[in-house]
């Protein structure tokens, strides 16, 4: 029996297999560039339309011409839009994403200071937002064929249409001003302060062994990460449940009820295998609308992440904060695709098969 | 004399969806349409000395305010009424520009495949992996407030799903006989896209068009509640849900109102948008499915 299942890979020996893996990866990365500079290049020109003059927001108001035409210059916005964005992506490429106009300290930095928050809040979500998806799915599927099932389902599709900032208001108004259980302003309580490590709030109050720095930023991130998995477990949870759907009406499951294996076994090693592939494959295509939700999320909730910066940012103009962080969302977008697919490759056999 | 009314129709009208969905968005148009004469107050009307009213069946409500004041004193239900031209003029008019760019796209590139094909995927994948807010957003900074301009930026945030979807339908109707008929009586390449394939799209851009109406809506309220949507002096519910979460200690009513109507009309357009696509799949999409 297992002499049929080993896979041509196996045979080859580590090293090759390795390097095979390493080159998967590579790939993954590299045929990605080329989007996140067409990303860049779409945000720098439409934001040459701003209809702000950088030059006078920045410029005292005794300014003279000359001045003007320095400043012009330095900044380089006297060269033509693409030789603009060429010099933006050389320095990009050095991690200079120029000069915050709201208070002149690097934008590379001021992002580099917002993100941990922000990939806190997406960690967390994510994985409570698939655990919740996958688990009403299943609860979902446990009930199939009764009225349980379509109460749950129909639930399901008024909560998918519910938008992710209206689900933090939700929260806010049911847990933390009418039952006062928990804080939903800021990221951690106002008297708590947390050593400066690596930026991570929970991690720095880990190391630190500060516990209630740890409970309080923890605390904090419990409702602005339910909203972000709400977001992500309603239609994970559809998805799981149509699709393990599908996989029961496969004739292997039918072969393993038939040989007598119990039905627990036959839900998670037969089903749950194959019924994963879409719902990971579904997480990658919503990528894109979940990373958006921690904008609004952010804000909302006063988390000083990457969205609460892109907020600040388009309320002064802040044309190179605009620029990094839509670059920012655009990779963090693109790590959670790579991630997806990575993980389907070695969920799905047939994908490794194919050169 | 039976006038012929097509089986379409026919589903349309007796989908349980459509019915919910469209009656409510019926609803919605009246209230729009009639703004003026419906809606108590004007909508930027400050009662200074009734700021933070309840609704008038709440202790301390006025009959005056039906549905009670914001924190400046305007009439919450006024607002409401007003802000519902916003929902409706979006749900009328981004799907359709969407629809008109994703398809002009979609049919250039799925026609003549080649390299304008190749330039046109490779814009709907990047348009398709950044976040639709952001992108949103970024627009609203470089076009400043305005109806227009927010009609404007969903089209140009929500084209690329359109094309997706349509591009695959004209590869497939490309390689229909008829279109190699026409091909073949040396018809032009514009008379054939516009003859023989723009038919066959219809069905999938009006499904999508249907499900585009409750994405839009949801976009411009996301947009109204930053602040980044129509000028200040317009009422929109998201703008109301914004102003209502600063005074929610002290009257919550001016925040779950707008809240309430912005999930009914999500719901209401999401089951308009289920149920078109199902009747569509169910009785016009022959030409794109099976050989």
């Amino acid at each position: 029996m297992t002499a049929v299942y080993s896979s041509p890979a196996a045979s080859d020996g580590l090293m090759p297999r390795l390097l095979s893996q390493v080159w998967l990866l590579a790939r993954q990365v590299l045929w990605r560039l080329p989007m996140l500079i067409l990303v860049s290049l779409i945000v720098f020109v439409i934001l040459r339309a701003i209809p702000v003059d950088p030059v006078t927001m920045l410029l005292p108001p005794g300014a003279t011409q000359q001045d003007i035409e320095n400043l012009t210059a330095e900044l380089g916005l006297d060269k033509n839009v693409v030789m603009q964005f060429l010099i933006w992506l050389k320095d990009a490429f050095q991690g200079d994403f120029g000069i915050s106009i709201q208070n002149g300290s690097a934008v590379s930095s001021m992002v580099a200071e917002a993100l941990p928050m922000t990939i806190q809040l997406l960690f967390f979500g994510f994985i409570a937002g698939i655990l919740l998806g996958v688990a009403i799915g299943l609860v979902t599927f446990s009930y199939r064929g009764t009225r349980v099932e379509k109460v749950i389902l129909s639930i399901n599709g008024i909560m998918m249409a519910i938008p992710d900032y209206l689900w933090a208001i939700i929260l806010i108004v049911i847990f933390g001003v009418g039952l006062q259980w928990l804080p939903f302003l800021g990221p951690v309580g106002a008297n708590i302060s947390i050593d400066h490590i690596t930026g991570f709030l929970t991690l720095d109050s880990l190391l630190t062994g500060n516990w209630e720095g740890l409970g309080s930023s923890l605390a904090h991130l419990i409702l602005p990460s339910m909203t972000l998995a709400l977001v992500i477990a309603t239609p994970i949870a559809r998805m799981a449940y149509s699709s393990l759907t599908e996989v029961y009406r496969e004739d292997y499951i039918h072969a393993a009820q038939l040989r007598g294996v119990s039905s627990k076994r036959i839900l998670m090693f037969h089903a749950l295998r194959n019924a994963s592939l879409p719902t990971v494959s579904l997480v990658g295509v919503q990528a894109s609308v979940i990373i958006g939700g921690t904008l609004l999320i952010e804000s909302i909730y006063g988390l000083p992440g990457i969205g609460s910066l892109m907020i600040k940012a388009m309320r002064s103009f802040d044309m190179q904060v605009i620029q990094a962080i839509a670059l920012t969302y655009a990779v963090t977008v693109q790590v959670i695709n790579m991630i997806t697919d990575l993980v389907l490759f070695q969920l799905n056999p047939r994908l490794r098969m194919q050169k | 004399m039976m006038a012929y009314i097509p089986a379409w129709a026919v589903s349309l009208i007796k989908d349980n969806n459509v019915l919910i969905g469209g009656g409510f968005f019926l609803l919605l148009l009246i209230a729009a349409v009639f703004a003026p004469e419906l809606a108590p107050h004007d909508p930027n009307e400050q009662d200074l000395l009734a700021v933070l009213l309840p609704p008038m069946w709440a202790d301390g409500g006025m009959a005056d305010y039906p549905l009670g004041t914001d924190s400046l004193g305007q009439c919450v239900l006024s607002r409401m009424i007003y802000g519902a031209r916003v929902v409706v003029i979006i749900a009328l008019t981004a799907p359709v520009g969407a629809a008109i760019v994703g398809s002009i796209l979609a049919l250039i590139g799925g026609y003549f495949g080649g390299r304008a094909d190749w330039v046109i995927n490779r814009i709907v994948e990047t348009w398709l992996s950044f976040p639709a807010v952001v992108l949103a957003l970024i627009l609203m900074i470089a076009l400043s407030p305005g109806l227009h301009n927010v009609i404007l930026a969903i089209v140009l945030v929500d084209w690329a799903r359109f094309c997706k979807v349509l591009r695959a339908d004209v590869m497939v109707l490309r390689q229909r006989d008829y279109v190699a008929a026409a091909q073949i009586t040396g018809a032009r390449p514009l008379g054939i896209i516009l003859r023989d394939i723009l038919p066959g799209i219809v069905p999938s851009m009006i499904s999508l068009m249907a499900l585009e109406i409750s994405i839009a809506v949801v976009a411009e309220s996301t947009l109204s509640f930053v602040g980044m949507s129509v000028e200040p002096d317009v009422a929109s519910w998201g703008g109301m849900i914004s102003d209502g979460l600063n005074s929610m200690y002290s009257s919550p009513y001016p925040l779950l109102l707008p809240m309430v109507a912005m999930i009914f009309t999500v719901l209401a357009t999401t089951f308009l948008g289920q149920g078109v696509r199902h009747v569509v799949d169910n009785h016009l999409s022959e030409r794109t499915q099976g050989a």
